[in-house]
């Protein structure tokens, strides 16, 4: 079981390397940490996997984007959430492993039935720890709001969670402890918390069943 | 005034954070508003008067909030979401909580930089290098106010 940052984005995006992020984020307890841009990828403490974000307003454009060369590459694919029919439509795209930026969605974005739809196809909604940590007055409640509504909808359903610090910077990165006692915030328990952290593992590596080689 | 007998007194806990960057020198007065508006902002006004936290002291790159007993998880989430103390971009990494200051007092271990003469020009900007424990190195602009900071590695500045 892996803990893992599912998202965190170096320099040039941010102000910190790709290495002293992972240097920080290993300090931090997690194992691993998605790298989420064009960073050079090296490593000087937690693994370091390749993610790619799609930002589009069609699913016809997604399906377009998650055929680029850098896409393909990539461990986890992500995709911006939006309105309520795209966000039923994404979450049955094959190559798409997260749907994220769920927070800045309107209310009942992500329902119950992109959320069945989700845990049919073991795709993942994230949840920004950024959105906790920066935002102050009611985009923070509001943001509070949406997560506790996606827990909601996973503990029915079933669909995995990841936790992404967002972090641009070192000192954006929260230890797990930390993301423990945010994510207790919105009813979240410690167990799930564990879980969610783990997910990206399970993501990249999904269980299947046991094959005979003969 | 006679002091309350022990029994009676509030039982307190302390905690101690890490101020990040390890550079950043930081008012304690200035801390502790920080500390406020964090935790009025996230548990209201009311847990916050109920947990009455304070910042003891701050110094060597580290800070200990008082709270009272109970409320110290509280705290420690409300210190997770402080960002900035006075406009300078800070962390505070909570590293442990006690009973007494003497306790955390053991826990800080002072982080001096190696060297600092060094010089870097990255883009069109020289910055002033800070080289830290562990092949951590900090960037910080050439300037007067509102210095950028970078966070590299040694061999991130080498392969430059």
């Amino acid at each position: 079981m892996k803990i893992t940052d599912a998202g965190i984005h170096p320099y040039p995006a941010g102000d910190s390397t790709v290495a002293r992020m992972t240097l920080e984020a290993a300090g931090l307890g997690f194992d691993s940490a998605v790298v989420i841009g064009d960073a050079v990828h090296r490593s000087s403490g937690a693994e370091v996997l390749r993610g790619a974000v799609i930002g589009a307003a069609s699913v016809k454009e997604v399906l377009k984007r998650v055929r680029d060369p850098a896409v393909r590459r990539a461990d986890v694919v992500y995709v911006d959430a939006g309105e309520i029919a795209f966000n039923r439509a994404v979450v049955a795209v094959k190559e798409v492993n997260v749907v994220r930026s769920i927070h800045a969605t309107r209310r009942n974005a992500f329902d119950h039935v992109a959320a069945r739809t989700a845990a049919e196809r073991g795709v993942a909604v994230d949840i920004s720890m950024a959105p906790i940590v920066h935002l102050r007055g009611t985009k923070r409640q509001k943001a509070l709001q949406r997560y506790a509504d996606v827990l909601s909808l996973q503990r029915r359903y079933g669909f995995p969670l990841t936790i992404s610090s967002d972090a641009r910077s070192i000192l954006g990165q929260r230890s797990v402890r930390e993301l423990r006692g945010l994510c207790a915030l919105f009813g979240m328990t410690g167990a799930e918390v564990t879980e969610a952290l783990s997910s990206v593992g399970r993501i990249i590596e999904p269980h299947r069943s046991v094959r005979v080689v003969k | 005034m006679r002091p309350r007998p022990p029994a009676m007194r509030t039982k307190r806990r302390y905690i101690l954070a890490r101020i990040l960057p390890y550079g950043a020198w930081v008012d304690q007065k200035q801390v502790y508003f920080a500390v406020i508006e964090a935790a009025t902002s996230l548990l209201g006004d009311a847990a916050v008067g109920l947990a009455q936290p304070a910042v003891v002291f701050c110094e060597g790159g580290y800070v200990v909030v008082r709270c009272r007993r109970g409320t110290e998880k509280d705290i420690a989430v409300a210190l997770a979401t402080v960002t900035s103390v006075a406009d300078e971009r800070i962390a505070l990494r909570t590293v442990a909580t006690s009973g007494t200051i003497h306790a955390l007092r053991r826990r800080m271990k002072p982080i001096r930089h190696l060297s600092g003469d060094e010089e870097v020009k990255v883009g069109e900007t020289y910055f002033a290098v800070y080289r830290y424990p562990r092949q951590k190195v900090d960037l910080v602009e050439k300037g007067i106010k509102h210095q950028k900071s970078l966070f590299f590695t040694e061999a991130d500045l080498e392969e430059r």
